[in-house]
């Protein structure tokens, strides 16, 4: 695994990595260079397709991606990472501009530094490989900010590494799509961190989109200050092993966070969700839905953790996993989970697998649908929940006729 | 509602059916014949194969016919599958109509619809020119064009779903519409409703077999035969005044004529 002998070899290698970051990222990995599948959220990953991830060659250069959907005539911002643009959007109620080089720095030092080498092992990855010019700071603020598009994309035949931080000023409204297009055997390594102000309402939508032999490793870490709504749509959808690792954090409570996320797999793909949403304030909520469906001889995986501790009262939260398996060859492991210490709370899990009904295929094919609409259309409305939720429009990227085509 | 009766190839014709599921005979010799312009009530106890029949006719895949024929318009119609029976005008109303979260019932009926007109060689309709349609008939079943923008049946009252089905009906134009106790569930002024429905639906050419328990439905629409049926058959038929009989007499008789058996 080329990554992994990076990471173990010899000392005087280290100089050859000229960021500070990687160099303390290194170090933490060093102490826990390879998930050990005894930990729970390393535990369903298939290990041929991980370490087929950490075996591709690394290249931090830049390739231009093809970026997909109708590009021409949306009121659109679109930052490609690894581009290298300048960064400078500003109206008269609004301004996009990029971090300074120091807050960057001091941000992801803080972060590595206070890294679980086990628990934050994929952030620590994304550190040790991302050099600076794959590295976009990003602070936002104001109201009726035009859409904004962050692309990350990674080269056939490689690995590729990006990090992103967003930091959303107090009363500020935005809606971002965060669009990962993996080439053709690739793979992607993304940390996301998203720091949202007061009174802020932040729309994200990830689209992970990948093609044969697509991987990707992604972590979306977000603190939430008080009285902020985060509300996030996810889509994982073509690649061969998908992990999406979310960790958000409501640090005063009394916020909002709204989550609705479906991975599509089929073949012999494996794409999991690991959410971990922690309360540490009172009059905190969470509606989380996680949706997967799989197909052929894929597997699915979702593990979600709501942490509720004594300081949490009144918190509300709910999180469910619907699956559909299509194939008596898919695997689906899903496991919500609460951990609650606080006593006044409404906290729900949930979790359900099942087929297609077939009460309900007969019924519309008594009406003259062929079985092939029938499940479309039964299709249709499980992709619609979620589609419907993510911060792009249709005419952008008409996301539910690709599924469905693809059907 | 005027209705000719003449001497016509039969829409429907069911000649000496034995049906089964899991291995459970259910259908054990039925035998019925529909001409264009008919209508038709089969009444009978729970049990005795009524909803099977109509299932099978439609063919449900957990159904299977052992022997025997169903044909429309002369045609057999066992190798069909259940959509190519619809598009021929096959239409069965149902007992429980299923809600179908997410599905929008406009979408569905416009695709179930053109299915129907793709089979009668008719032009299939945009979604402008089917908003147009439907809402015409939607005055057929009194309902409220809000109903079309909810996903199919979801949150509907039973008198609702059942409109719906009638609704469905009117669109599909079927030859031969089986209603599975259509009536159940309904209050009278949903009954009185449904009832207006098919009998505007009804016409020379298509024919109805009505399945019910209950004489109140058969008080709207008039029926020209009465079929009782009992353990798998149909033991008994006669005109309208058979549905007064067993109103007054109920179904105690047909034990007597099992038995018997």
């Amino acid at each position: 695994m080329n990554i992994i002998e990076s990471i173990t070899k010899s000392d005087k290698n280290i100089s050859d990595y000229k960021s500070n970051l990687q160099k303390i990222s290194l170090d933490k990995l060093r102490v826990n260079p390879i998930p050990s599948s005894k930990n729970e959220i390393w535990r369903q990953t298939n290990k041929s397709k991980f370490y087929r991830f950490l075996d591709f060659k690394f290249n931090n250069d830049f390739y231009y991606p093809q970026i997909p959907g109708n590009t021409k005539n949306h009121n659109i911002c679109r930052i490609i990472i690894g581009e290298n643009k300048k960064i400078k959007f500003k109206e008269k109620k609004w301004e996009i501009k990029e971090l300074e080089e120091k807050e960057i720095y001091n941000f992801l030092e803080q972060k590595i530094i206070q890294s679980d080498t086990t628990q934050n092992w994929s952030n620590l990855l994304n550190h040790f490989l991302t050099d600076r010019k794959n590295i976009i700071g990003l602070n936002i603020s104001g109201k009726e900010i035009p859409s904004l598009e962050i692309i990350c994309n990674s080269m056939t035949n490689f690995l590729n590494s990006k990090t992103l931080l967003v930091n959303i000023e107090e009363e500020t409204s935005v809606s971002i799509s965060q669009i990962n297009i993996g080439d053709k055997n690739s793979a992607l390594s993304i940390s996301t961190y998203f720091n949202i102000g007061k009174e802020s309402v932040v729309n994200h939508g990830i689209i992970s989109f990948g093609n044969n032999k697509s991987h990707i490793i992604n972590t979306l870490n977000v603190r939430q200050h008080k009285n902020s709504e985060y509300i996030l749509g996810s889509l994982q959808y073509e690649y061969d092993f998908a992990r999406l690792e979310i960790n958000i954090n409501q640090v005063e409570g009394n916020a909002k966070t709204n989550i609705k996320g479906i991975q599509i797999t089929k073949n012999n793909e494996q794409i999991s969700t690991y959410a971990n949403i922690s309360f540490n304030g009172p009059n905190g909520f969470l509606d989380q839905l996680n949706k997967s469906l799989a197909n052929d001889k894929s597997h699915s995986v979702f593990e979600g953790l709501i942490i509720v501790p004594q300081i949490a009262q009144k918190t509300d939260a709910s999180q469910l996993s619907r699956n559909l398996l299509l194939s008596n060859y898919a695997k689906i492991d899903t496991k919500p989970q609460l951990e609650i210490v606080a006593d006044d709370v409404k906290c729900m899990h949930g979790a359900t697998i099942s087929q297609l009904n077939e009460d309900e295929v007969f019924y519309m094919r008594s009406r003259g649908l062929t079985l092939e609409e029938a499940s479309k259309l039964q299709l249709r409305s499980y992709y619609q929940e979620i589609i419907s939720f993510l911060p792009i429009s249709k005419e952008r990227w008409d996301l539910l006729a690709l599924l469905l085509k693809d059907k | 509602m005027e209705r000719k009766k003449e001497i016509k190839q039969p829409l429907l014709e069911i000649r000496d059916l034995f049906a089964s599921t899991e291995n459970l005979t259910i259908l054990k010799g039925v035998n019925i014949k529909i001409n264009p312009g008919e209508i038709h009530a089969i009444m009978g106890r729970n049990g005795c194969g009524k909803s099977t029949l109509s299932k099978i006719i439609a063919g449900h895949p957990s159904y299977e016919i052992t022997s025997g024929q169903i044909e429309l318009c002369g045609k057999d119609i066992e190798p069909l599958e259940p959509e190519e029976r619809a598009q021929s005008g096959i239409f069965l109303g149902f007992q429980y109509p299923i809600e179908i979260p997410g599905v929008s019932n406009l979408e569905f009926l416009r695709v179930a619809t053109n299915a129907r007109r793709k089979f009668q060689k008719k032009e299939e309709l945009d979604t402008f020119e089917f908003e147009e349609l439907v809402k015409e008939k939607l005055d057929i079943v009194k309902m409220d064009s809000a109903f079309l923008s909810r996903s199919i049946n979801q949150g509907f009252s039973g008198g609702e779903k059942k409109r719906n089905e009638i609704l469905q009906m009117a669109l599909l134009e079927p030859k031969i519409a089986i209603l599975d106790e259509t009536d159940s569930g309904l209050d009278i002024d949903a009954l009185r409703i449904v009832a207006s429905g098919i009998k505007k639906i009804a016409n020379k050419n298509s024919g109805i077999i009505l399945i019910t328990h209950y004489q109140r439905l058969l008080d709207e629409i008039k029926p020209d035969f009465v079929h009782v049926m009992a353990d798998g058959k149909i033991i008994k038929t006669g005109d309208s005044n058979l549905a007064l009989e067993l109103e007054k007499n109920g179904y105690d008789w047909t034990d007597e004529f099992i038995n018997k058996k």
